[in-house]
């Protein structure tokens, strides 16, 4: 079955198919989901594909079913995930709340489309970028990826179910319809060289009746992340999304309220070296630095080789990682930067935290949603930029 | 004689149910029911939504999962299949299920999935202090309905009957032998068992008289595969029958049918194999 799942050799594949095949080689054996365009190839591969390596692939009847159901799944064990677009996610914030709170681990695909509400269902969007970050109610933090490629959907998409498993933690891959729907080349290594990171398990048998009971939310001092025992494996565990002690069970109080989500925050903090990952060109002597994500990333890249290959001293940040934002590396950068462009396919979402994190003056190069910003229009306010 | 007591499945934590609330007699019921069946305590998991009733898994010494308003059959469904071995418990109350969740109960019943649901109906909102829910009798007067609530309460049974669901059963708190012997027999149903407990809530409305006097058990000669029959006294509303209405095990439940299915998946050829055909 292991060979069933990972499709080692050279494919053309379609991001949304990659994405699919990321999560099989990744090891994930539950699927629950809701059709919804421009992600619906996600789920129709899985319908397929997860039946052949043993997997459980469901239709639910909504989106709240459907993160529902992953979140069941995780406690019991599996790798499991979902997939949607811009209305899909705003249906599931309550759970992915939930799922913050319990640290269960799980995967959730946003293909986005132009938005709000229901938009341009065919069309790209970058526009759920502060839904992903700020959608459900309360504090917390998450972890999101944005796959510029097939090839890379298939990466992270893998890097995201390992991300979620180590840190008990939702992690989203933040795509867009572009890239879900283009066919390129995926390269699917060898089984053995999927990389492969393991939910902590509990260290000491399960206790015995008249000993202390089990504690599964005490974190590790190091990370910060509890291990975590799933059901049927002998412990008994108390999941609930009221603020709760480290047996599990509820404590409405003002301190343990404020210890648990100030972890559950710190918790990403502490280990975003290991969560983060951005690209970076022209970086070191560079006087003007873009930044861009996702599909428009394809954009800014051509237009600053190009005006590299002009002799215009401009660089090229990557995020990869949308959350945790990379504010360390982008504060480093405006030590020597004169100015920042931000390219995205939204009215300016990142361009806020970029603009919260530098001293320097910030270009936003955006568009609503439906159609690629040209790499002409990045080229134009690069232009600008220098001039200034 | 079972080898397991009722107290081997009690967390030690206390409930925080009014005392008299019918939810206590539902607890005993499926502590005792989980030990007559000797299931071990941690290969239990209990799935609940929001409300009173549905803190039921913290009083409880199996795996438990307290999630958000309306979802315990997706969460439910979800451990089910993510770990089959699971004995798997959804539990909740009338809002929980028939308002903001009611949209899972068809599904569950399409499905046929493996697990009993036990819905703690009390035809009240209880957590929040008394609103009308899904079942609550036209024209009751409460604070959020000071001139008596407008829509007609639902009739859980006809609608679980409707939606095909293969196990339909009612029971009464203050029944507590017959609740047990019901969840005792939803338990051991291969597929979705749904069940209605009618179980007041004496803070906000209390029903025991009530339902003593209107209850009582389904006749002796009643047949649980007449569906039409079912369908005939669960109309009824003068009296409220008590007992399993149906109990369907023809249909195959869920896990088994991904279990068939994968039994005749034949994974599509990949690109080598292909060309491999045309080689020859
Ligand atoms: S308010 Fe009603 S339903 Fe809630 S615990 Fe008290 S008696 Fe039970």
């Amino acid at each position: 079955m292991k060979e069933r799942a990972v499709l080692t050799g050279k494919h053309f594949m379609s991001g949304d198919d990659a994405c699919a095949e990321g999560a099989l080689a990744a090891g994930c054996r539950y699927f629950g989901g809701y059709p919804i365009t421009p992600s619906t190839e996600v789920a129709e591969r899985l319908a397929r594909r997860l039946p052949e390596v043993g997997g459980v692939y469901m239709q639910m009847e909504d989106e709240l079913g459907s993160i529902a159901s992953i979140l069941g799944a995780a406690a019991a064990g599996a790798r499991s995930m979902t997939a949607t677009s811009g209305p899909g996610l705003s249906l599931m914030q309550e759970n992915l709340g939930l799922a913050v709170m319990l640290e269960l681990p799980c995967v959730l695909v946003d293909i986005q489309r132009g938005s709000p509400s229901t938009g341009l269902p065919t069309m790209a969007g970058q526009s759920d970028v502060m839904q992903a970050r700020w959608g459900s109610h309360g504090d917390y933090s998450v972890v999101a990826y944005a796959p510029w490629s097939p090839q890379e959907i298939f990466d992270l998409t893998i890097l995201a179910f390992n991300v979620a498993d180590r840190f008990r933690v939702p992690v989203l891959i933040l795509s867009d319809e572009v890239i879900g729907h283009m066919v390129e080349r995926v390269v699917i290594p060898p089984a053995e060289q999927i990389p492969h990171w393991e939910r902590k398990g509990p260290r000491q048998p399960p206790p015995a009746l008249d000993e202390p009971p089990y504690r599964s939310f005490q974190a590790d001092e190091d990370d910060l992340v509890p291990p975590i025992a799933h059901a049927g494996e002998g412990y008994r565990v108390h999941f609930t999304g009221l603020t709760h002690n480290e047996i599990g069970y509820p404590e409405i109080t003002p301190e343990t309220h404020d210890k648990l989500v100030r972890r559950l925050i710190a918790k990403i903090q502490r280990n975003a070296d290991q969560i983060i990952r951005t690209e970076g060109y022209y970086l070191e002597d560079a006087e003007v630095v873009v930044i861009s994500y996702g599909c428009t990333a394809r954009s800014a890249r051509r237009a600053v080789r190009e005006a590299r290959e002009a002799g215009i001293p401009v660089g090229f940040l990557r995020l990869i990682s949308l959350w945790p934002f990379p504010e360390t590396q982008i504060k480093d950068l405006a030590c020597t930067v004169k100015e920042f462009i931000v390219a995205e396919m939204n009215l300016g979402q990142m361009r806020l935290e970029v603009e919260r994190c530098v001293q320097r003056p910030v270009r936003g190069v955006h568009h609503a949603g439906g159609e690629l910003i040209t790499p002409e229009r990045i080229r134009g306010a690069i232009q600008e930029a220098i001039s200034r | 004689m079972s080898k397991r007591k009722a107290s081997e499945y009690q967390s030690g934590v206390k409930p925080i149910w009014c005392p008299g609330c019918g939810d206590y007699a539902v607890l005993n019921a499926l502590r005792q029911a989980f030990a007559e069946l000797e299931i071990p305590p941690h290969e239990i998991a209990v799935a609940s939504g929001i409300g009173c009733s549905s803190r039921f898994p913290a009083f409880l010494n199996t795996y438990g999962f307290h999630g958000v308003h309306g979802r315990p059959l997706p969460l439910a469904t979800g451990m089910k299949v993510g770990n089959p071995a699971l004995t798997v418990v959804a539990v909740g109350g009338d809002g929980d299920g028939f308002s903001i969740g009611g949209g899972h109960i068809p599904h569950a019943a399409r499905r046929n999935i493996e697990l009993p649901y036990i819905v703690m109906d009390n035809n009240i909102y209880g957590m929040t202090k008394g609103q009308p829910s899904p079942t609550t009798p036209r024209g009751t007067q409460r604070k959020a309905s000071p001139y008596g609530s407008l829509e007609d309460p639902l009739n859980p049974i006809m609608m679980a009957l409707a939606y095909g669901t293969t196990f339909v059963a009612r029971a009464f708190s203050g029944q507590p032998k017959e609740l047990a012997a019901i969840i005792k027999a939803a338990l051991l149903h291969p597929g979705f068992a749904f069940v209605q407990v009618l179980s007041p809530c004496v803070t906000f409305r209390n029903t025991y008289q009530h339902y003593r006097e209107i209850t009582q058990p389904l006749p002796e000669d009643f047949d649980r595969t007449d569906l039409m029959a079912a369908m005939r006294l669960a109309q009824e509303t003068e009296t409220l029958y008590r007992g399993i209405f149906r109990q369907d095990e023809s249909k195959l439940g869920y896990v088994q049918r991904v279990r068939e299915m994968r039994a005749q998946v034949k994974p599509l050829a990949g690109v080598d194999e292909v060309v491999e055909q045309y080689a020859r």
